[in-house]
């Protein structure tokens, strides 16, 4: 008996020991997210129910007053739930083709190198980058040359084309490279096997290669989705503040009007306008990919 | 040691630099620094002459090496901070806003960090309500002189007779136009927004700042530019509704569009006018006859500044009309120090950017307290960027 | 000429750069007929099975399906359907959806009364009636295997191609399902094309076998055929097991051919391919023509050194001095003790007309032997 009991005792010991491990490697994880996340999370959902200061800020309350007047926001709410889904769709339509040549078309010893030229502009910081198309799209950029043509005062910065252009521009890289890894994975056989079976090269990309590819689209689609509902750089520098995204909205409440308490019930709701959002998406991309499971970013 | 030759020569090159670094760690003391560098004996007549070091409580204190000012665009003579920094050791880091509420936003989070910033008139009693500014030590600040400030502009830095805050320059709002886009001539707020609508379409620019955009359009139907009531308000609600559509940016930062050509006409405050216009003729500024904004930017320290001592060391060191005079030569703006404007050559006082005629001046207004912390005029604000 | 082939390669020959894959292969494979592509990794079996597919183009020669010139046809135009190995069956698409594919596509359209009633019987026909909701991850390797032939049968292709579709299976799996494609493919009539590496398989299920190396058939036959008279020491190596003998010719009479082995025993061996006195060459000698007998009789002698059992059979591994180690079969019948023990002394001998001389020394065909062996195993 003692001599069976001794062994459990030991394996009870190491059980102990790996999972002291494990809380000791996940603790740091734990304590950036708590820090970083779940108080600061904490704080704008208290702030929600508060009221503002008369001279701007946050005063303890509890009221839903803040949600209520959540309309007042409504065309930012929807300037952003439009926008979002039309940026997001255009990236895709430049970022399909980028990843559909690179997976299956882009020479073996080039393809890395186009790669790593995708990513590599994503080391600049995003307000470098729209700085700079600030001067290309401005009057002394691409308009002073087109002038030189012959065409005059065309007016390309601050249009929602300019917007649209920086917010393609901006997300491609993490539009391109989660739709360049789930076509890569994609089986060469199954185009073989659906051509084989008499699909056309069109029929065979819809049928197989874009179904299969879904998850990685929806992955794409809903990162650059996600940050679009919290946008308001580029809609400021390319769009001339004439855009109003439900970021804007945020910016403006917590640096101009210091409306903490309304700042806070707007991102409380656009966290969960975000959390629907991710759902839906990897329900739809579970659901046509007929993948058993979905990795969302 | 024995003494030679060399006694007699200026510092070298390195030496002096490793005494500069010591200087900055603090391990030995501004005097000695400038005594071991030889730079002593030139720098204390200087000192005198330009009254940089003329108190006792600026040598006493530890500067450190660095701090930070919260201020305009296109608003100082970077030479300025330089030369500050070769004076004292202390760099300055420059933060600029698009608008006070900005600012206040940041001082009211706590934690920003700065020494010294620039709040215009309108928005100090809010400050001091709030206590986040500092009610200045006037022995630390030698070189301002209150006698030779004009009083229209200094009378918001103080509150119940003392001083929170010292004035910079003061100017007005008006807007500029590329003459050579928009032909026509204008001089009235309601020409600047029919016009927006019409051969500027799409060319013209707003602030993305309340006070000037609400109140420019309240000028339109010729109510107060700080006016709170609710039917002004919402005939401006409109106008700007309309013009909405019609404009190139809401923006603050509107030299860059009209330097290139993008933008004919913004709203535009005096210093950006008048180098809009020393850069490219054609561009003119313009003050609404029906009145607008006249304003005073002034310096003022937070209550919360992590390097007060060097605050008050560049705000004294600002306050020198020698000093400011660059100040003013360089941004554009007009001084409210006689001193200052002894010192500002005649075609600069004959400016009609900086110094409009009288009858222009008249119908300004300054910015009213109340619309810093109106919600009603925020959420106009907002409504009209979200439309 | 009677009827046309189904499948014919006319001086094909493939390169990939400056690797010539199939070299100028002609080759005519008759209608309704099991034929394997039989050969070691490389020698270019899949690149032929790929041209008949569409999914590589020949760079010299002609591909022709029932007498038309394949040319410019893309896969989806022509009339054959394939298994590909390890199935690509779609993951996105359950079982009846998979089937049904190849139906969706034809031009004009199925009605969909029609594509299910085919998917229906195709899959009865593979025997997975009931299964056409299931995902295809949920199905076993088996299962797979059955899906994927139902989706290539149930288009009606002139010829069903096949690329190792057996690989993937457990022995048991794979013994059952090569009796069921052999039944498979008597039913239906059309020719099937089998790309395997592995012998057993190409002899046991097909009508014919095509042995590839190095880019050329080496020898087409049926099975019998290919064991029995192999066309040259690759193909005798290669298929079935076999002892390689190496000696010189000493003499010359008509087919045969007396060989000196390396012992200096003198045997007496068919002809296959021209030879002259003093070459050297290599006797083939299949373990199943070795007899064993107590010594004295026999042509050569050696020692038992390893015995395998396997009930109906026994293999023993002689070593004869000068010549090495030699395999040898025999049948075992219940209640004849005659089964040798190692250590024992053997005599060794064989029906006349069993050896086979084939020019050149063993070296070439035993490594690609060992070659083969090492990739099954990988």
């Amino acid at each position: 008996m003692s001599a069976g009991s001794q062994p459990a005792l030991s394996m009870r010991g190491s059980l102990f020991r790996k999972n002291f491990i494990t809380a000791l490697l996940l603790a740091p994880a734990a304590l950036w997210l708590v820090v970083f996340l779940v108080l600061p999370f904490v704080a704008i959902a208290i702030f929600s129910v508060g009221e503002r200061a008369p001279e701007g800020g946050y005063q303890a309350a509890l009221t839903f007053a803040q949600y209520a007047n959540l309309p007042a926001r409504a065309t930012a709410f929807w300037n952003t739930m439009v926008l979002a889904p039309a940026g997001a769709l255009a990236c895709l339509l430049v970022a399909y083709p980028v990843a559909y040549y690179l997976a299956l078309r882009a020479p073996d010893r080039w393809r890395l190198i186009l790669l790593a030229l995708i990513v590599i502009p994503f080391w600049t910081s995003l307000l470098m980058r729209t700085y700079a198309w600030m001067y290309i799209l401005g009057g002394r950029g691409i308009p002073a040359l087109l002038a030189y043509v012959g065409i005059e005062d065309l007016r390309l910065i601050n249009t929602p084309g300019a917007v649209l252009l920086g917010i393609v521009y901006g997300y491609l890289p993490l539009m391109i490279l989660p739709i360049y890894v789930s076509l890569e994975r994609l089986d060469r056989r199954l185009l073989e096997a659906s051509a084989d079976l008499g699909a056309t090269p069109l029929s065979t990309f819809l049928g197989v290669t874009l179904r299969l590819s879904l998850p990685g689209v929806m992955t794409g689609f809903s990162l650059v989705m996600i940050l679009l509902l919290g946008e308001y750089l580029i809609p400021t520098l390319l769009g001339g503040g004439k855009v109003f995204f439900i970021g804007n909205a945020l910016v403006d409440l917590f640096l101009q009007s210091r409306n903490w308490p309304f700042g806070s019930a707007i991102a409380i709701t656009l966290v969960l306008v975000s959390v629907v959002v991710l759902t839906v998406a990897n329900r739809i991309s579970t659901r046509l990919s007929g993948a058993r499971r979905v990795d969302l970013i | 040691m024995p003494k030679s030759y060399r006694d007699g020569l200026p510092i070298t090159p390195d030496k002096f630099v490793d005494q500069l670094m010591r200087l900055k760690r603090g391990s030995i003391s501004r005097r000695d620094f400038l005594g071991l560098t030889g730079l002593g004996v030139a720098t204390a007549v200087m000192a005198r002459e330009l009254g940089i070091m003329p108190t006792q409580a600026f040598a006493a204190e530890n500067l450190g090496d660095r701090m930070s000012i919260a201020t305009w665009p296109n608003y100082h003579d970077p030479q300025t901070f330089e030369n500050f920094k070769a004076d004292t050791g202390v760099a300055v880091e420059v933060n600029v806003f698009g608008s006070n509420e900005e600012m206040l936003a940041k001082l009211q989070a706590g934690g920003s960090g700065w020494s010294l910033f620039v709040p215009t008139n309108y928005t100090i009693s809010t400050y001091k309500k709030l206590g986040i500014i500092e009610a200045l030590d006037m022995a630390k600040l030698g070189n301002f002189d209150g006698k030779s400030e004009d009083s229209r502009f200094t009378a918001e830095g103080t509150i119940d007779g003392t001083i929170y805050a010292v004035p910079k320059n003061w100017g007005t709002t008006g807007f500029a136009v590329n003459t050579k886009k928009l032909t026509k001539p204008m001089s009235s707020w309601k020409e600047f927004w029919d016009t927006a609508m019409a051969e500027g379409d799409g060319r013209a620019m707003v602030h993305d700042y309340q006070l000037t955009t609400i109140g420019n359009a309240l000028k339109y139907h010729g109510y107060s530019f700080n006016s709170l009531k609710q039917d002004e308000l919402a005939k401006a609600e409109e106008l700007l509704l309309k013009v909405k559509p019609h404009l190139f940016a809401v923006s603050s930062d509107y030299q860059p569009g009209m330097r290139a050509g993008d933008a004919w006409m913004t709203m535009c405050w005096t210093n950006d006018g008048a180098q809009l216009h020393r850069d490219i003729p054609e561009i003119a500024y313009v003050l609404g006859k029906e009145g607008g904004e006249i304003w005073t930017d002034f310096y003022a320290i937070p209550k919360d500044a992590p390097n007060k001592p060097a605050g008050y060391a560049l705000l004294n060191y600002l306050m020198n009309p020698k000093v400011a005079v660059k100040e003013h030569l360089a941004n554009g703006a007009p001084s409210t120090d006689a001193r200052v404007n002894a010192l500002l050559p005649k075609e600069v006082l004959d400016n009609p950017i900086l110094y409009p005629a009288a009858d222009l001046l008249k119908p300004l207004e300054f910015g009213a307290a109340a619309t810093l912390t109106d919600p009603g005029r925020a959420e106009l604000m907002a409504r009209f960027k979200s439309a | 000429m009677t009827a046309v082939p189904d499948i014919e390669f006319r001086a094909v020959t493939k390169r990939y750069g400056a690797v010539t894959a199939v070299s100028g292969i002609d080759l005519a494979i008759p209608p309704s007929a099991f034929v394997a592509l039989l050969g070691p990794s490389g020698c270019g079996k899949t690149t032929c099975l790929r041209m008949i597919g569409g999914f590589e183009q020949p760079s010299e020669g002609q591909v022709l399906i029932r007498g038309r010139d394949m040319a410019g046809t893309p896969p989806y135009r022509r009339p054959v359907n394939m298994v590909f190995q390890q199935y690509a069956l779609f993951p996105h698409l359950d079982v009846e959806e998979n089937i049904s594919y190849g139906l969706r596509q034809a031009r004009p359209r199925l009605s969909s009364r029609d594509i299910s009633s085919r998917a229906g019987e195709a899959l009865a026909m593979v025997q997975l009636a009931g299964y056409g909701r299931r995902k295809i991850h949920e199905l076993s390797g088996g299962q797979q295997q059955r899906v994927a032939l139902a989706r290539a049968l149930v288009n009606k292709p002139a010829v069903l191609l096949l690329d190792e579709p057996l690989a993937a299976l457990d022995k048991k799996l794979r013994t059952d399902m090569q009796i069921e494609l052999q039944n498979l493919q008597r039913e239906i009539g059309i020719t099937f094309v089998l790309v395997t590496h592995d012998q057993e398989e190409a002899l046991s299920m097909s009508d014919f076998v095509c042995v590839m190396n190095g880019g050329r058939v080496v020898q087409l036959g049926q099975p019998s055929e290919i064991y029995d008279e192999p066309a040259d020491l690759f193909v005798a190596d290669f298929v079935g097991k076999t002892n390689l003998l190496s000696g010189k010719v000493a003499g010359l009479s008509g087919d045969l051919a007396d060989v000196a082995l390396a012992d200096g025993t003198v045997i007496s061996a068919r002809k296959r391919g021209p030879l002259s006195r003093g070459e050297a060459v290599s006797v083939s000698l299949r373990p199943e023509s070795l007899s064993l007998s107590a010594p004295g009789n026999g042509s050569l002698k050696g020692i038992v050194r390893n015995r395998i059992f396997l009930g109906s059979t026994a293999e023993y591994a002689i070593e004869v001095q000068g010549i090495g180690s030699l395999l040898a079969k025999a049948d075992h019948v219940i209640g004849q003790g005659n089964l040798f023990k190692p250590g024992e002394p053997v005599a060794i001998g064989f029906a006349a007309g069993a050896p086979l001389a084939f020019p050149g020394p063993k070296n070439n065909g035993t490594n690609q032997r060992e070659d083969q062996h090492a990739e099954i195993l990988s």
